[in-house]
């Protein structure tokens, strides 16, 4: 593992010669809340935007990996049908990125390359470039130390930590070295450095234990499974608007609906695809007409098993990294598996 | 084969959805050119009751409404009603929670009797509607898209989710956490969410998602601070027909 240390004073610099050769994206501030402070990500075009001290953002990164709506052909019709294919992608770089969030990232990165590869995605992705930090801060309804999401090894190029005077950087790709190396003024880092981050973290893990699942998360799969009945599903459900404020939120939601739309002289037109939802009401309904999750507890209890069982035989991981955010934006407050999945438990003991 | 033959006719409404379509702007000479319009009285001259689509803007507030609409039918294949009056009754359907005399006196003054009135309508309540658009003004994009689905002979495909799903994409700041409330919850999307971007509240002037939680929504409400009168305030701004028609 490589580690190096950049002082606090020269971040800014690092970021002001990062903008001048890419396009960086990273957490700003928007707005208030009734919660304090809010956080989405945006363009950073002078380093005083970026802000690396957020709890959580609303939305997670995925926009920049799958955009809410996408072209994804151009076809014509008449005189001769044609199909092209449209891939946008640009080289960017996105700057703090916690690690439950980069723990999503490498699941799509799975999902999307595996069986049946999704070329718009993996094109962009080779361009993203991803400089991860470690909270400082823990948001109210988050519950990463639960999901194995407080820390990752993999999935960024380059990971910071704040030990106070300096950031510790861990070079995670040769890309984040070389970044780092160009753009950065680094130093080499002592001994009591390297403590220092292992105690920062575990301070701030600790602080994500307020919240926790009240069993090994491993086992979500088989209570699931013993829970396809449980009358929690209903209970929740019937409170549930069918919104997808969950699904829009969730840095793990990674599905789509397609469509094509013609131009007005109905000679050609695009194929795109945009965020779909599981929680809507359409979102298994078919040609026929036929509507295979009809009910608000079927789409529910849905979304909990494909986050804890159907994904995770797939990723041998939860397909939920614990950030919280169903649980902070659900308006009627039924979203947070915490309190779903430690109910279910309660209830199998 | 022969274009189709498009009429537009209005009700009461403020004729902000044929304005939306007047202003169609680069878009417009397609969609004229596409079809032939026979009457259009925001736009053109002359009138013919040869038509096979029938854009119906507004709500019906007087009996005497009733005859036209019924003669609209008979001569289209195919009717379209546009904008929030025509599809839920609008903000017309407002006077339906008062008194009839008092407002036609609130209106007309001491000629009030000479102007009938009858509970305000949309137009699904009268005759059947082949297609809906809805949104206070008409969306310009969603009429052009569901005017191709017509050229094509197809059904348009309208969201059925909530505007919870746009102003999310939208990246807003939810609303209720900014000590606002939103019917956005219980509305159908494909406005982009476009009050909440500009830094209102939805209104619900899509109307409702097929399947609305509207026990839910009120309770989001009451538990946001409303009161029991302003929650129904809320749902009758714009839905208030679906709370009589039941």
């Amino acid at each position: 593992m490589e580690l190096k240390k950049i002082d606090k004073p020269d971040l800014g610099l690092f970021l002001q010669n990062l903008i001048k050769d890419f396009q960086v994206e990273g957490v700003k501030r928007k707005g208030q809340s009734v919660y304090g402070q809010s956080f989405f990500y945006g363009s950073i075009n002078a380093p005083d935007e970026l802000c690396l001290d957020f709890d959580c953002t609303t939305m997670p990164p995925k926009k920049y990996f799958i955009p809410p709506k996408e072209e994804l052909l151009k076809f014509t019709i008449a005189p001769k049908p044609e199909v092209a294919e449209v891939i946008e992608s640009k080289p960017l770089i996105i700057f703090g990125v916690h690690p439950y969030d980069l723990k999503a990232v490498n699941q799509m990165d799975k999902i999307f390359s595996e069986g049946n590869p999704d070329p718009n995605y993996l094109k962009r992705r080779e361009g993203i470039l991803l400089i991860g930090v470690d909270p400082t801060k823990v948001s109210p309804r988050s519950f990463w130390n639960s999901m194995e999401a407080a820390s990752v090894s993999s999935g960024f190029d380059l990971m910071l930590t704040d030990i106070g005077e300096s950031y510790l950087v861990e070079v995670g790709t040769d890309k984040g070295g070389n970044l780092l190396k160009k753009y950065a003024k680094v130093s080499s880092v002592t001994k009591e450095e390297e403590q220092k981050r292992i105690d920062v973290r575990s301070k701030i893990w600790n602080m994500c234990k307020k919240r926790a699942l009240n069993f090994p998360m491993r086992e979500l799969p088989s209570l699931l499974v013993n829970s396809l009945n449980s009358p929690l599903w209903d209970e929740k459900a019937s409170k549930c608007l069918s919104c997808v404020t969950c699904n829009m939120v969730c840095p793990t939601c990674y599905c789509f609906d397609v469509w094509d739309d013609v131009e007005l002289d109905l000679t050609h037109g695009q194929r795109y695809r945009r965020w779909d939802g599981c929680l809507a009401s359409d979102f298994a309904k078919v040609a026929t007409g036929e509507n295979f999750r009809e009910t608000r507890a079927a789409r529910y209890r849905h979304r909990f098993l494909r986050k804890g069982q159907y994904l995770f035989s797939k990723l041998n991981d939860a397909a939920c990294v614990g950030c919280g955010r169903c649980a902070a934006y659900c308006l009627p407050d039924i979203a947070d598996p915490v309190d779903v999945f430690n109910r279910l438990k309660e209830a199998v003991k | 084969m022969d274009k189709p033959r498009v009429a537009f006719f209005d009700f009461a409404s403020c004729e902000g959805d044929q304005l939306q379509i007047v202003n169609l702007e680069e878009d417009l000479l397609k969609v004229v050119g596409a079809v032939d319009v026979v009457s259009f009285r925001e736009a053109m001259k002359g009138h013919s009751d040869n038509y096979d689509i029938a854009f119906v803007e507004g709500s019906i507030t007087r009996r005497s409404d009733e005859p036209r609409l019924l003669e609209i039918r008979k001569n289209a294949k195919i009717l379209v009603a546009i904008g929030a009056c025509a599809t839920i009754g609008g903000v017309n359907l407002l006077k339906n929670f008062q008194d009839l005399e008092s407002v036609r006196k609130f209106v007309y003054g001491d000629k009030f009797f000479q102007y009938e009135t009858y509970p305000a309508r949309p137009i699904k309540a009268v005759v059947p509607v082949d297609l809906e658009i809805h949104q206070c003004p008409i969306n310009r994009d969603e009429f052009v898209m569901a005017f191709k689905a017509l050229l094509m002979g197809k059904k348009p495909e309208f969201p059925n989710y909530p505007v919870c799903e746009d102003c999310k994409k939208a990246e807003n700041i939810c609303v209720f956490e900014m000590g606002m409330t939103c019917m956005g919850p219980v509305t159908r999307a494909g406005c982009g969410a476009c009050c909440v971007v500009e830094g209102s509240v939805c209104w619900g002037c899509r109307g409702f998602i097929d399947h609305p939680n509207a026990d839910s929504e009120r309770e989001v409400l009451a538990k946001y601070g409303l009161s029991v009168g302003d929650i129904l305030k809320k749902f009758r701004l714009y839905t208030g027909f679906s709370e009589v028609s039941k």
